[in-house]
């Protein structure tokens, strides 16, 4: 069975600042199967992102391991994309260049790794924005295209951090609709980090609670799918939940 | 950025014929004006020369193959000084860099050195290089060089740590990191910081060349004031200011635009 | 030893950070430190490099002497008559350009056309008609300082957005009115932009001239020190030349030049 493992994470750093020894992550202990929808929420400074950047390999922990599929992860990979906040699309590229540049590092031919970024910017509803500049595009474009971007890699697990917060409202709210669309045909293993409740709960299968740099709590959310904002908004269960967690992260 | 394009409404057929007779006309009022107050007021040849005089005296630099020598001796010490400083700087720049401890502590020392170049290193250019080419060019590459190191340096540690890690999680290795994400992402910096530099440069060389040097568009300018012969001087101001616009102009700007705006990145030193 | 590492950092990290300008002074003290070793190692023969002393002991002689003050304020004076003056014509002669269509048709290319021609290139017509005299100094200066002003000027004048503009004339303003309240705050940030350009550039223009037409002044020092063959003025002028502009730029200047384009929302660009 393939999956991510993670195991008593913890991760310190000095704050010159403060002149002191901060810890951000404190004995963290997670497991997500493959195809699993996991939203880590908790409120600023819990230590979420820090998690994240460690999966991704961006930071190397203190303590701890994380291991993918059985092996231990060591620095950043295709394997694990990455979804940032603002964006961080390629200014100088196309978006179909943008979208292609995972295949091409991977060594593939011209031919393929265009055809992938099509396919995919389809999958995304962008197909007409392939020779555009990022920099013409709307944030939830520029997010989309940050979102396939990952995922024509194929990655075994996508990091998401706070991927939505630099849209505004309505667009956010159709862009979650979308990434619950696309995850439910490819089925990728999703990570999201969130501080938004609502998006957590609305987005994931499972939702854990971070407080203080360490697990809180994991809920499940047996909500049907497909999701969809116009129903839940209105849904019983999904209130509950949602008030339930919102609880754990206000008590963090 | 600077040329005032007419815009779509009027343009014919040849949008970039017309921007530069646009540009050449007031050029050309001018030469018609300065020829009406030579004429008209008299103005002695020795304070300021005529038109027709100082199309004589070019025509003759250009027969008798004095002013190629001129402008070559000056190109070529222009082109060897800038290629030398670039190929050293970029890199340089780059290494510095990717570091942000590193680039914060080195930061104010290039900046001062960038402050400094050019022509007030023309004295101990002199005293270590001797008169001629070599100090010249060392004033040419010491301008470009500590310019285009700063700018490097700083539009390299200004790029996003995001995009580099988004490139590391697709898998992008050194080169591929260099080449496609830390190269393109520094470009405008390093474009704006070669401008800069081989203005200071161009500066640089004209000075230069009046006080180190017996060949060269400057020393063409000081030997004719030697002689009173202020129709070969104004031949030699317009061939310097023409070959400038044709430097920066034709060349540098528009290749300043081109990163810049086209990417959508302002990031100005 | 690494909680000693870190202790410092953490040290440096916090005085920075109250007194940002320790950052822009550290850096500089392994440079000299550096200068020194090679200046004691005699890598190169000792006239062609002192040390930081025998500099620092010069610096003190002339001092004391009188003569670098002198030459100091000799070459500051000049710079700021020119730059004073360039200003004064350049901001007008910008604003007309910047708001005139017409206008700027016809000066533009003109403009370009003269500032690509640099300042250097007027000195020897500038000996013929004027000698060896301060008339010829001063007229590269302002020539020098006066192009960046008002290109850069005009650029400003021309990014003031239009909506303000109209704001002020429904709101009672005449055109008059405009230019001084809404214009010029609003391309302040580009005249600065302008004036920090044309004083590099000037100062530059300022040495080789002093150079050439020598009578005073830091570039005078430098290069009669050339002369006689004297490494350490050459190096001490470059000095006190490379800090003074240090200094005035990047404390004076472009915390001027930030403050008026953040602080009021607008975007510089040349």
């Amino acid at each position: 069975m393939k999956n991510l493992v993670i195991r008593n994470l913890c991760k310190t750093y000095f704050d010159p600042y403060a002149g002191t020894h901060v810890t951000a992550v404190s004995d963290v202990s997670l497991t997500v199967e493959q195809g699993e929808f996991v939203a880590i929420v908790g409120p600023s400074g819990c230590g979420k992102t820090t998690i994240l950047n460690m999966v991704a390999g961006f930071l190397p922990p203190t303590s701890g391991e994380i291991i993918l599929n059985d092996r231990p992860v060591k620095g950043p990979g295709p394997e694990r994309g990455v979804v940032f906040q603002s964006f961080a699309l390629f200014p100088w590229k196309t978006v179909l260049e943008n979208v292609a540049f995972g295949p091409r590092m991977r060594g593939l031919p011209q031919a393929e790794c265009e055809k992938t970024a099509r396919e995919y910017l389809a999958l995304a509803g962008l197909a007409d924005a392939a020779e555009r500049y990022p920099n013409e595009l709307s944030g939830g474009m520029q997010q989309r295209v940050g979102v396939v971007r990952a995922l024509a890699n194929n990655p075994e697990v996508l990091l998401m951090d706070e991927p939505f917060a630099s849209v505004d409202a309505q667009t956010r709210m159709t862009l979650q609709e979308e990434l619950t669309r696309i995850w439910q045909e490819r089925r990728p293993t999703i990570i999201f980090i969130t501080h938004d409740v609502g998006e957590a709960v609305f987005l994931a299968n499972r939702v854990v609670v971070l407080s203080k740099g360490a697990v809180l709590k994991e809920l499940a959310v047996p909500l049907p799918r497909p999701r969809v904002w116009d129903v839940l908004i209105e849904d019983a269960a999904f209130k509950a939940l949602s008030a339930q967690v919102l609880q754990l992260v206000r008590s963090a | 950025m600077g040329d005032s394009v007419a815009t779509a409404a009027a343009l014919p057929r040849f949008p970039r014929l017309w921007a530069a007779l646009k540009f050449v006309a007031p050029l050309l009022f001018l030469l018609l004006l300065w020829e009406v107050v030579v004429k008209s007021f008299g103005v002695e040849p020795r304070i300021f020369p005529s038109v027709e005089a100082v199309a004589a005296a070019g025509l003759e630099t250009m027969q008798d193959g004095t002013l190629v020598r001129h402008i070559g001796a000056s190109l070529w010490r222009v082109a060897v000084g800038t290629s030398l400083a670039i190929a050293i700087s970029v890199p340089l720049g780059v290494a510095m860099g990717l570091s942000p401890a590193v680039s914060i502590f080195l930061t104010p020392l290039f900046r001062f050195f960038s402050v400094l170049a050019g022509i007030a290193w023309i004295p101990i250019a002199t005293l270590w290089f001797g008169y001629g080419f070599g100090a010249i060019t060392f004033v040419i590459f010491n301008a470009v060089f500590f310019v285009v190191a700063y700018n490097t340096l700083l539009g390299v540690s200004r790029i996003p740590m995001a995009l580099r890690q988004a490139a590391a999680s697709l898998g992008a290795g050194g080169w591929s990191m260099l080449t496609q994400v830390i190269l393109p992402g520094a470009l405008p910096n390093i474009v704006t910081g070669v401008r800069t530099g081989l203005g200071f440069a161009w500066r640089g060389l004209i000075a230069a060349e009046m006080i180190a040097t017996n060949v060269g568009l400057g020393y063409m300018l000081f030997l004719a004031r030697d002689f009173y012969r202020t129709e070969v001087i104004v031949f030699g101001m317009i061939v310097i200011g023409i070959l400038w616009l044709l430097i920066d102009r034709l060349l540098l700007a528009p290749l300043e635009r081109a990163t810049i705006e086209r990417w959508g990145m302002v990031d100005r030193a | 030893m690494k909680s000693l590492l870190l202790k410092s950092w953490s040290f440096y990290v916090r005085w920075t950070a109250r007194y940002p300008a320790v950052r822009s002074i550290v850096p500089f003290i392994p440079l000299v430190v550096l200068w020194a070793a090679i200046a004691e190692a005699g890598v190169f023969p000792r006239a062609f490099l002192p040390g930081p002393v025998e500099v620092a002991e010069s610096f003190a002689m002339l001092v004391y002497k009188g003569i670098l003050p002198e030459y100091l304020e000799d070459s500051v004076v000049r710079l700021v008559v020119g730059a004073a003056a360039g200003v004064a014509l350049g901001i007008p002669l910008g604003v007309l350009v910047g708001l005139n269509a017409r206008a700027r048709e016809m000066l533009w290319p003109v403009l370009l056309f003269f500032q690509a021609i640099g300042d250097i290139a007027w000195l020897p017509i500038l000996l013929i008609w004027f000698g060896f005299s301060l008339t010829t100094m001063t007229f590269v200066l302002v020539y020098t300082v006066l192009f960046p002003v008002v290109l850069n000027t005009a650029l400003g004048v021309r990014s003031v957005p239009e909506d303000l503009r109209r704001a002020a004339r429904t709101l009672g303003a005449s055109p008059a009115r405009v230019v001084w309240e809404v214009i010029l705050p609003g391309s302040l940030p580009n005249i600065i932009t302008g004036l920090r350009n044309g004083l590099g550039f000037g100062w530059r223009a300022l040495i080789a001239t002093e150079i050439i037409v020598g009578t005073s002044g830091i570039g005078f020092l430098m290069f009669d020190a050339r002369r006689a063959g004297s490494v350490v003025e050459i190096l001490l002028g470059m000095i006190v030349l490379g800090l003074l502009w240090y200094i005035v730029d990047g404390w004076i200047l472009a915390p001027i030049e930030r403050a008026t384009g953040q602080r009021w929302g607008l975007v510089t660009r040349e």
